[in-house]
């Protein structure tokens, strides 16, 4: 597995908020190890039996904690993200839609000066099945097993695990890096992990329409990725110009369509799938050639 | 959210950028209060692109004929967006047009400038398009580096580079996804000034932009009156020539099922994402939208809940039905408290398919059934 396991210490940025108390619970009962929380001027409270810090920098001194999952209004983000990336966290996990792109092209800013990993924004988390769950996938879907994931999307990650779960496909992680134009971690950063990691043989790669992050994945696979990936690209259908949901989701000017991506995939010998039905033949094939070899 | 040139000069001039003097007017008549004297640019105010090519800038020599383009002007639609109003300037004495831009780099994760030492229409196949990442924080230095860097020296140097400044002020401090003078012009007295420009607010943002704020519903462009309103709502509807209406939660869930759809066979009317944790009124609300377009003979319903709760779409669903008996659905639901959900929906008779491929399979199935004989 990559980024997480059952040992990594987690603190939630506004905890005391819906969403952050309402998935501190499923996290805990995951089994994940939340540390504490964060929000300011609620210091010494409890939410779920989890301390309550004012600041990051109280919450890490007390706890030893390395990674933070951040659940706060989309307009604090920024301000939340970086008190996180300067208490000296190695790993910022950014849940909150709607941010505003230049915040997040001014974190992801900070957070490379200081060599800090950020997952997001936009982002359903990241779960090493059995292990931990860091954000708000639904645990349940996912099993343990040597399928690495990374993907734009939220539910159609849960949908694709769903059916490589179903068919005995398990996940050593998955990564959802978001649907926002500007973001942390990308495909090539997860890639090469993915390829170091023992735990994991084949990697799925779900990709959508907009931008060029998938034909720069590509040309990193061929240069650096030895095992076996299997690509899916949403948006198959969609037409130009409009924007498909996800901030990031649109072809403009021709460019970002689905096809060039699957094109620029099966050029380097990437499975490329058309369905989520697919995805589950090619990984099954992949792993029957691993074992052969 | 596509601002209109005048829009945009403004802003433009609020940032200290030099723009041509001009009076913006919705009637012909106008005109003839106008005294900077003939001959005129006239310029459609539309929110599309591509307006130069679809005839919606003219120049008038005299106020006869001037009143006659303004008319023509006036009743113009460019892809899809009406004419708001026409924007009339003075015939600009030009020695040099180049272009620049600010906008983000998706590759790189932060701002660049884009610049070329020659404005126009087809900037990107000119070849000559320099591009400059900015680093955070900015600092001045970047705009003297594209200056240099589009061959320009000495005093229009600095003027341009003073020029980039403002205009990646205007876009960090108003959250700006585009701000774009093209061309921007070097008068025959060595002015620099926007002649034209284009600026896109970041939808994201607006909620905390003062300056723009009630803008939305009047710059929505060629948006369908569904479309407009479901965006005004906060979902994502897309409408498409098909007879499938789709709604799911999350937007890539949404585009593999559009793409499942046309895989085998059926054609999507409608792209509908609800979003994670959707709320009855929100689901209800869509799925009445859906509904609402004459062309959908069938609707998919496919949420997978993460944060989703299946009771609360079941219990859209069910009040939904009460309303629209007449409605085909074909729903895939799983997730959180399914048990719950299906329970609810057996009493209104509605089957809950676990599988998206089979959920698929019969949409695609009862919108190949004739409409008269289903009902």
């Amino acid at each position: 597995m990559i980024l997480v396991n059952k040992n990594t210490k987690v603190i939630v940025q506004g905890i005391t908020g819906k969403m952050g108390a309402s998935h501190t619970k499923r996290m805990l009962s995951y089994g994940t190890k939340i540390v504490g929380g964060v929000t300011p001027g609620k210091g010494g409270e409890t939410v779920h039996g989890v301390p309550v810090y004012d600041t990051m920098r109280q919450a890490l001194a007390a706890s030893g904690a390395t990674c933070s999952v951040i659940f706060v209004p989309p307009y604090t983000t920024l301000d939340a993200a970086c008190e996180a990336v300067d208490a000296g966290v190695e790993l910022a996990v950014v849940i909150t839609e709607g941010i505003p792109p230049q915040d997040t092209a001014k974190l992801v800013a900070v957070a490379r000066a200081k060599c800090v990993n950020i997952i997001g924004p936009n982002c359903p988390g990241v779960i090493s099945p059995g292990e931990t769950l860091i954000g708000i996938l639904p645990g349940v879907i996912f099993k343990p097993g040597p399928v690495g994931m990374i993907s734009r999307s939220g539910t159609l990650t849960y949908e694709i695990a769903l059916v490589l779960s179903d068919a005995g496909h398990g996940q050593s992680t998955c990564v959802g890096v978001g649907g926002d134009p500007i973001k942390g971690m990308g495909y090539e950063e997860l890639l090469s992990a993915f390829n170091e990691d023992p735990a994991t043989d084949v990697i799925v790669l779900i990709g959508e329409i907009g931008g060029s992050a998938e034909e720069e994945a590509a040309r990193h696979i061929k240069e650096h990725i030895r095992k076996p990936v299997v690509a899916y690209i949403a948006g198959q259908t969609a037409p130009p110009g409009k924007r498909m949901g996800h901030a990031g989701a649109i072809i403009s000017g021709g460019k970002g369509t689905a096809e060039s991506k699957m094109k620029a995939f099966t050029a380097v010998g990437v499975k490329v799938a058309t369905t989520p039905g697919e995805v589950v033949e090619m990984v099954a094939a992949a792993r029957a050639q691993s074992v052969g070899r | 959210m596509n601002l209109y040139e005048h829009e945009a000069k403004s802003i433009f001039a609020q940032f200290g950028i030099t723009i041509p003097p001009g009076v913006r007017i919705t009637k012909p008549e106008d005109l003839r209060k106008i005294h900077f004297g003939f001959p005129l640019t006239l310029k459609c105010q539309v929110l599309s692109g591509g307006r130069g090519k679809a005839g919606g800038i003219k120049f008038a020599p005299n106020l006869k004929e001037g009143e006659e383009i303004a008319r023509t002007l006036l009743d113009m639609t460019i892809g899809g967006s009406r004419t708001e109003s026409i924007l009339v300037e003075p015939k600009v004495s030009i020695a040099r047009e180049l272009y620049l831009s600010v906008t983000l780099d998706r590759t790189r994760g932060c701002p660049i400038f884009i610049g070329s030492a020659e404005g126009g229409v087809e900037i990107e196949s000119s070849g000559k398009v320099v591009t400059v990442p900015i680093p955070y924080p900015f600092q001045p230095y970047v705009a003297r580096d594209l200056a240099q860097r589009l061959g320009l020296t000495g005093s229009l140097a600095v003027k341009v580079a003073a020029l980039a400044c403002k205009l990646y002020k205007a876009f960090e401090t108003l959250d700006l996804d585009l701000a774009e003078i093209n061309p921007l012009v070097v008068t025959t007295g060595e002015d620099v000034l926007a002649l034209d420009g284009k600026i896109i607010v970041n939808d994201d943002a607006l909620g905390r932009q003062e300056q723009f704020k009630g803008w939305q519903s009047k710059h929505l462009g060629d948006l369908t009156e569904r479309e407009s309103r479901s965006r005004l709502m906060g979902l994502n509807l897309v409408e498409l020539p098909g007879d499938i209406g789709i709604l799911c939660n999350g937007a890539g869930l949404t585009m593999a099922t559009m793409d499942m759809v046309k895989k085998f066979g059926g054609n999507p009317a409608t792209f509908l994402d609800v979003g994670g944790g959707s709320d009855q009124e929100k689901t209800m609300f869509a799925l009445e939208i859906v509904a609402e377009n004459p062309q959908v003979k069938v609707i998919l319903l496919n949420i997978l809940g993460g944060i989703t709760a299946c009771d609360d779409v079941a219990e859209a669903l069910v009040g939904f039905m009460k309303k629209n008996p007449e409605a085909k659905l074909v729903v895939r639901l799983r997730g959180n408290n399914q048990e719950v959900a299906e329970e609810m929906l057996s009493q209104s008779g509605l089957k809950l398919i676990p599988d998206l491929q089979t959920a698929v399979g019969e949409a695609i199935a009862k919108s190949k059934v004739p409409t008269c004989a289903a009902r």
